[in-house]
Formats: C-alpha cells, structure tokens, sequence
C-alpha cells in the first residue's frame, strides 16, 4: 500500500495525538480514587403482612424496589458513583410486640454493599424513579441510610 | 461496480443469517396460546363450593402472545389456580418447578394460571423456559388484576371452585405439596 502526502500529513498527526494520549496532558496521574466500603440500607415501610426474614419487595407504590431493579448511587453533582441491580429485600417486623402469629405487620429492607469515594452527601435512584437523600448512619456499622416513604 | 458489490454482499449475508425457511414460524412464547387446556376429563369429580364462598374478580387479559384470556370462561367448567407472580421474585423461583410439575399431573383438571406483574417480557420469557411453565400466563403489566385480588406482592396463590366460588387466596403463596393437599382437600373429590 503507498501512502499520498496528505495520507502521510493525517498519520503523522493521528501518531501525536496518540502519544500525547498515552503520555497524558493534564500533568501527573493521581491513580485511582479512594473508595470506603459502606452498606446502602433502605427501609420501605410498607406495613405488609409477611412472615419475619422471608424475602420481600416493596408493594404497593413502592414495588419498583424490588430484586434486580437497577440503581445508581449519585453525588451531590448527579454523577453516578456505584451502579447496580438491588438484592431481594428482607421482611423486618414493624412493630416490637411478640403477635403470636407467623405473619406479622413488616418493612422490606434492602442491603447493599458498595464502595464509594469521598463525597459531602450521596443520593439512590431506583428504576429511575426521583433520587432519595442518603444519611450516614455508623449504628450497626458504616452505613448510607434512607427510609421510604421519608 | 465495487461500491455497490459490498453493500449487496452484506444484505445478501445478513438476510441469510435472520430470515426463517418458507412454511417455518417463528418458536411459540411460553405461556402463550399453545398453553391453553383440553377438554375436561369425563371422570372428573369434584367437591361442592360452599355456598358462603364470595364470586372471584372476573377479568379478561392478555397472554404474553396477546391471546385473550378470560376467566370466567376457565372456571364455568373446572377449578382454577392462579398463581401471581415475577420473574425477579425469588421465593417464586425456589418453588415453580414444583409447581410447574405439580400443574402437569393436574392437567385440564384443574386450570393453572400464572398472573405476571411488574415484568419485562424477555425475562419473564427465561423464567417461563427455565422453569418449564406449560401453562398460560397473563401478562398483568400495571397489576390490575393483581389488586382486583388484593395482591400487594409476589408470589401469591388464589383457588376458584368451578362456577367461580372464591375458596382460598395465600398471600406469600405456597409450595407445591401444600398446594396439592389444598386441592384435594377443597376442591377434588376422592383425594383428599
């Protein structure tokens, strides 16, 4: 294959570009961001009648919390830090009070384990619905916290 | 001449690979028409519903071929289960193969019928393969079947005695050895 002075030109220009891709233009490499690992914890208080600990999803208008719903994890800035799909949540009782039954009034709470870098706050959306504030909540561990409806 | 030979080439390739032989069509959704019941059998014999039972939620949907389903045409001539479910919901997965095997040994005696909600289609497709669900599925999208029978989430288990009696609803739904007991204590006679 011969080369023409202009293909010549556009090669030699590609093979600058190239370079100063790889050499990089914005000064020193600072690595990769630190992350801490932490747990998102959402409680949807849906008072549903389920047995203690089976696995559950939200219900009602709040069934888009579910197993394999996609999420995104979002800084103060909207840029998506962690993104996913939901494990199954798990029925938590509502209420303190021993009922003497097998199914009782609970919440669905979710649990996600995730790494995140260093923000001033951090937001969940869930299957694109409106991102909920999350709260850093160290009770039971280092924890984002958000509880729905807030 | 070679402008056009190569973009000829690659229509000529890719209609080679996607079109289907004349006469073949295309595989049938699981779930879909296909999946409808036979006749009832001659023998079946079957408990009274208690007359205190409240009528089912009739409704007409649409299988996840389009195929309409009505209801009430189902039960007029034998018991129907119906079963609500999701193909992200994981305590339906521990248990449909039990319940798709169970729904076999019952065939065109009692009807199952699944209810799904809150799907998408190529999943709900995988899990109606995966599972081996040879009965129709009723794609529920906005679960408004769902709430005619106060279903809030997946799974739930719903009986309807021939003639459309409402004998039993499970929130939580059940196994399938616990469904089989049911059946034969509520609805089939001599196996209870």
């Amino acid at each position: 294959m011969r080369l023409t002075t202009g293909t010549r030109r556009g090669t030699g220009a590609l093979a600058i570009l190239l370079l100063a891709g790889t050499t990089g233009c914005g000064g020193p490499d600072p690595g990769p961001e630190a992350v801490t690992p932490t747990t998102v914890r959402v409680l949807v208080r849906d008072i549903n009648i389920r047995a203690e600990g089976v696995d559950c999803a939200g219900t009602g208008p709040y069934l888009y919390f579910h197993h394999r719903a996609p999420f995104r994890l979002l800084d103060p800035d909207g840029a998506a830090l962690v993104t996913g799909k939901l494990p199954a949540g798990t029925a938590v009782a509502a209420f303190a009070e021993d009922l003497a039954v097998e199914r009782v009034p609970t919440y669905c709470e979710f649990a996600v384990p995730v790494q995140v870098p260093q923000r001033t706050g951090y937001r969940l959306e869930v299957a694109g619905r409106p991102a909920l504030d999350l709260t850093p909540d160290s009770s039971e561990g280092p924890a984002l916290v958000a509880v729905v409806p807030a | 001449m070679r402008r056009l030979l190569a973009p000829l080439l690659a229509v000529l390739v890719l209609a080679g690979c996607t079109a289907r032989p004349a006469g073949e069509s295309a595989p049938a959704l699981a779930g879909g028409a296909s999946t409808m019941p036979g006749p009832v059998p001659a023998d079946l014999a079957l408990r009274p519903a208690p007359g205190t039972a409240p009528a089912a939620p009739a409704f007409t949907g649409g299988l996840t071929d389009g195929t309409p389903l009505t209801a009430a045409r189902l039960w007029a001539d034998r018991p129907v289960v119906f079963t609500f479910f999701s193909s992200w919901c994981t305590t339906c997965v521990a248990r449909q193969d039990a319940l798709s095997d169970l729904a076999r040994r019952h065939r065109d005696r009692v009807v199952f019928v699944g209810v799904a909600g809150a799907d998408q289609a190529e999943e709900l497709q995988d899990y109606l393969r995966t599972h081996r669900v040879e009965y129709p599925v009723v794609v529920d999208e906005q679960q408004t079947i769902w709430r005619s029978y106060a279903v809030r989430e997946p799974p739930a288990v719903v009986l309807v005695a021939k003639g459309g009696a409402l004998l039993r609803g499970w929130p939580g739904g059940l196994d399938a050895a616990a469904l089989e007991q049911r059946l034969g204590e509520l609805v089939l006679a001599g196996s209870g």
